[in-house]
């Protein structure tokens, strides 16, 4: 099958390039991309097997590559499966998927990673890539077979939702994994700070009476792990930075030579603790608003925070279990170090932290809840909120989803260079959209997204040159978006949402 | 989504009672008011009104607390309601069936008024956006005790004859008490300046505090702050702290938090000496202090049953 | 909202002498006889009545305070709960006569409920009514046995009793047409 991408802009970090042009796949890559300067000089590449996908007013760019994923299978299928999540993924415009090992088994040895591969390669369609766990059982003590893991398909090692509390033990593990070649991927938390925790340590957390997770907990682990990776010369990536001074620490590391890698997922971005307290935040009496916790207090109104601009905390009810998540969302100073760290380079990667539960993990008392957010399939659209505000490039932005990562993971970042296979994905930056879970693939519905209006959403999804994922009848036809979003409801197509 | 836990219907009149960070002046006063005449009803010989005939009360008790139910339950029958006992030991998920299906069993069953307590905090809005008819709040967590408060501030109103201009200084374990925090609401609320005051280890960063309070005081010199104080409440230190390393001793706590008849003398003279219970009598509180005649804590126990009959017949309401 | 005065200060004065008097003369004296207003207006009707009965009779008849809000049968049906005020009888009412005091009956629904409430408080020998005005539109069996005035009146209009103890300067009973359901 040959696809003939029409006049969209086509963005490739990689490359540094941001034209308006046509991008040519044929055989599950792609073979031509064409400026539309140029475009009055070349014929069209057309003949019969060539289907036209018009994507005028929408982005075309390499597929994106998650770092961070937790994927449930095996061991927690009613959660979700490799399958789901993959179909989630491509809705979420990711191609690749590293996922984490914190399964039951976990992926902690050969045969649970060529088990992972083998279910991805008959059901998945996207690429998903296993990590490996640090530790036997992810329990901190014992090192994996990490080179037999490396050859079985692994491209990094993580404990994910554990820390490995004793520092030797780390020590061991970044040193060994700096032979292979393949970054620690860590999860920082000194649970003993962490013990019974509700949500981030604040002035909400006060106010709720919820057991705080302190910035510091975070904070000591990320500087630790800092120290035995510039001892050891290991690459060292840490996993969901949520606060301000970690982002401190690791732009320092970064700056005197240590090989420490980052990532940061999309509600940390954007979304705070002010999100746990929910509608209280809008109670009013005698007139007076009761909210001036934080600095910006003129931003705060009925509508909601004006951070980021549309979304709406009140939405919520108080302590609604769709907010908790680990690291707990964070202060406002927070998310704007993170942005400052994106803009900066100290943070490499956005990654999803996709971590869907069912239902009765969700609906319970608060600190009882499953932390996680379903995210795939709002990661663009939370992240776009930031080049909505003005507070980042969308060339940067793509390049956090797709160069960035494929750094970490050491490898040359995804490109629509002409012969690079034909991993894209198509989204309209400007399309308005409201979340709704129970339209998710992904099995988990877990999201305090719900309800919420959304600016940018993927439109299509190709992965190995095939169409993984189609929004309605995008691209059909020679008309623009608006008449294939105005098909959309009343035609229906295998992905249709 | 579920809807939102509102406090108040669509016609601005009051469903649950969760916290008292929504209640207006006007709403206190009138709770107070209501107060007064149902401290009459229990003095009468035939203590018990018709009001509530026919309405089902169920007390849902998922921690220990004899006194807070006990309250209860003799708010709602002095009423006429029928009220029933459910007690629960540890969680609900501990338990295997989830809190929401309790409530909707419960539910079922006829209850038009569930009066909770638990030991997680926010578990009274969860249990709201799933019952059709009214929650109070009767302590979860560390969050919010909601009638302690009212009571307490109807001990004071009727004590001193007023709340407002106040200098009320709340003592100890501020960190974990769901007192402090309804307090610090009703308090501030009506007017009065309140002082928290507690070992650092057992409240936190004063910025956290004064986000949502910004006229609170807070210090650890307890010596100095009761100076020239009207009230000074002060709350149950659990043992568990102390193991949790939280302070470095009873004794030590005791020395510099507990309230004696020397501290206690250099607070007004008319000074109210306030403790929500049970006491941990020589350790937060002096034996002496606790009985001396400054002392209104049975007088707390004794206004809470006519405070929450206020309550439970606002409820009733339309 | 026409407003007609039915009664005067003066119209007043006499419907409470000649009450004060009817009381005296059914009971043969104020020997065993309490008065019990019922808030808002009956309270200080009741302490009217005292006093021209401590003027005819030179007796101090004992006067209690009884708010019926949580007697009421309507709790539920309209809207929001009151702020219930005291009740205040400061005397044993077993074995007395007990004149409950109002000033307008109209559903008898007010007076049951201080019938009920009374009862709570003992047992007394007999429960006589005095009301400054009776508008009709009965709803339960009860009557009165000392009226003012009887005032006919349609659904759509109110009785407003002014009193200078509540009301400060005015002092009257006005008849109110109004759209709005009308209540005592």
């Amino acid at each position: 099958m040959r696809y003939l991408i029409k006049n969209g802009s086509i963005i490739d970090p990689a490359r540094r390039v941001a034209t308006i042009g046509n991008v040519l796949v044929e055989d599950g890559k792609v073979v031509q991309v064409i400026d539309l300067a140029d475009l009055t000089l070349a014929p069209e590449p057309l003949n019969e097997h060539t289907e036209v996908i018009n994507a005028r007013g929408a982005v075309i760019a390499p597929g994106f590559l998650d770092l961070h994923a937790h994927v449930r299978e095996p061991g927690d299928e009613h959660k979700e499966t490799i399958e789901t999540a993959a179909k989630a993924a491509a809705a979420g415009g990711f191609t690749t998927l590293c996922v984490m090992p914190d399964t039951h088994p976990a992926i902690d040895c050969a045969a649970v990673a060529r088990q992972v591969r083998d279910i991805a390669r008959r059901r998945a369609l996207v690429r998903i890539e296993p990590i490996g766990a640090i530790t036997l059982g992810r329990a901190g003590q014992t090192l994996t077979e990490m080179a037999e893991l490396v050859e079985s398909g692994c491209v990094g090692f993580s404990d994910e939702g554990n820390t490995v509390a004793d520092a030797a033990v780390m020590r061991n593990a970044l040193a060994y994994a700096a032979m292979l070649d393949v970054p620690i991927m860590a999860h920082c938390e000194d649970t003993r700070l962490t013990r019974g925790w509700g949500m981030h340590d604040g002035a909400v957390s006060i106010r709720l009476g919820l057991p705080g997770y302190p910035a510091a907990a975070e904070e000591v682990i990320v500087a630790r792990d800092i120290a035995l990776a510039e001892m050891t010369g290991a690459h060292l990536h840490i996993c969901h930075v949520s606060t301000a001074g970690s982002v401190a620490l690791i732009r320092a590391a970064k700056a005197r030579g240590v090989r420490v890698t980052a990532e940061v997922t999309p509600h940390h971005l954007t979304l705070t603790d002010q999100w746990v307290l929910g509608n209280l935040a809008a109670v009013r009496v005698e007139g007076k608003s009761l909210h001036r916790s934080g600095r910006d207090r003129a931003e705060i109104n009925d509508e909601g925070l004006d951070l980021p601009s549309r979304l709406k905390p009140t939405l919520l009810p108080p302590y609604h279990p769709s907010t908790r998540v680990r690291p707990p969302l964070r202060t406002e100073q927070d998310v704007e170090a993170l942005i400052e760290g994106l803009r900066d380079g100290t943070i490499d990667a956005i990654a999803s932290d996709h971590e869907p539960q069912s239902a009765i993990d969700k609906e319970c008392e608060y600190r009882l809840a499953a932390p996680g957010i379903s995210s795939l399939e709002t990661a663009l659209g939370l992240a776009l909120t930031l080049v909505h505000r003005g507070k980042l490039d969308l060339v940067d932005l793509v390049a956090k989803f797709t160069e960035g990562p494929a750094t970490v993971l050491g490898r040359a970042p995804a490109t629509l260079r002409p012969g690079s296979p034909a991993d894209i994905v198509i989204f309209n930056p400007d399309s308005l959209w409201t979340v709704d879970p129970t339209k998710f693939f992904s099995k988990g519905r877990n999201t305090p997204l719900a309800g919420q209006q959304l600016k940018g959403q993927v439109m299509l999804t190709m992965c190995r040159g095939q169409i993984v994922f189609r929004r309605g009848n995008f691209g059909v036809g020679t008309g623009a978006l608006q008449q294939a979003s105005r098909l959309e409801g009343i035609l229906g197509s295998e992905n249709e949402e | 989504m579920s809807a939102p836990a509102s406090a108040a219907t669509a016609r601005g009149r009051r469903r649950h009672v969760l916290d008292l960070d929504d209640f207006s002046t006007q709403e206190i006063d009138e709770i107070l008011d209501t107060a007064v005449s149902m401290k009459e009803v229990l003095g009468r010989a035939i203590k018990q009104v018709p009001t509530l005939r026919g309405k089902t009360i169920v007390n849902m008790f998922f921690e220990d607390s004899t006194r807070t139910r006990i309250s209860f339950e003799l708010a709602g029958k002095a009423l006429s309601a029928n009220v029933v006992n459910f007690t629960a030991r540890g969680s609900s998920v501990e338990k295997g069936e989830s809190l929401i299906d309790t409530v909707r069993t419960l539910q079922a069953l006829g209850a038009d008024m569930l009066v909770m307590r638990h030991s997680e905090s926010g578990a009274p809005y969860l249990v709201a956006q799933h019952f059709h008819g009214s929650v109070i709040n009767a302590g979860d967590g560390r969050h919010a005790h909601p009638t302690q408060a009212l009571l307490d501030l109807f001990t004071v109103r009727q004590r001193l004859g007023r709340i407002e201009g106040l200098k009320v200084v709340i003592v100890g374990d501020i960190l974990h008490s769901r007192v402090a925090r309804s307090n610090l609401w009703g308090f501030t609320r009506m007017g009065a300046s309140v002082t928290l005051c507690a070992p650092q280890t057992l409240i936190g960063p004063e910025s956290f505090w004064k986000a949502t309070w910004p006229d609170l005081t807070i210090t650890s010199n307890l010596d100095e702050c009761i100076m020239g104080a009207d009230v000074v409440m002060t709350l149950r230190l659990q043992k568990e702290r102390m193991e949790g390393g939280l302070i470095p001793s009873l004794r030590e706590y005791s020395r510099f938090f507990a309230l004696t008849a020397e501290r206690v003398a250099r607070a007004a003279p008319h000074c109210l000496v306030m403790h929500p219970g049970p006491m941990n009598e020589g350790v937060e509180i002096m034996p002496d202090v606790a009985v001396s005649t400054q002392s209104v804590i049975e007088e707390q126990v004794a206004n809470g049953v006519a405070v929450r009959m206020a309550l439970l017949y606002r409820l009733s309401g339309e | 909202m026409a407003e007609k005065q039915i009664l005067d200060a003066d119209d007043i004065r006499r419907a409470i002498t000649r009450i004060a008097h009817e009381i005296t003369e059914r009971n043969a004296g104020v020997r065993d006889v309490a008065l019990v207003g019922i808030r808002q207006r009956g309270v200080p009707l009741a302490m009217r009545i005292a006093a021209v009965l401590e003027e005819i009779e030179r007796v101090r008849v004992p006067v209690g305070i009884l708010d019926i809000t949580l007697y009421r049968d309507d709790l539920g049906i309209r809207g929001p709960a009151p702020v219930v005020r005291a009740t205040d009888i400061p005397f044993d009412i077993n074995g007395r006569t007990v004149v409950l005091v109002d000033d307008v009956l109209y559903t008898g629904r007010t007076v049951r409920a201080a019938l009920d409430a009374l009862t709570d408080f003992g047992r007394p020998a007999r429960i006589q009514l005095a009301v400054l005005i009776d508008r009709g539109h009965r709803e339960l069996p009860i009557r009165a046995d000392f009226v003012g005035k009887n005032v006919p009146t349609s659904r759509d209009e109110r009785i407003a009793t002014r009193l200078h103890e509540v009301d400060g300067d005015v002092e009257g009973v006005f008849i109110v047409r109004t759209a709005e359901t009308a209540t005592e």
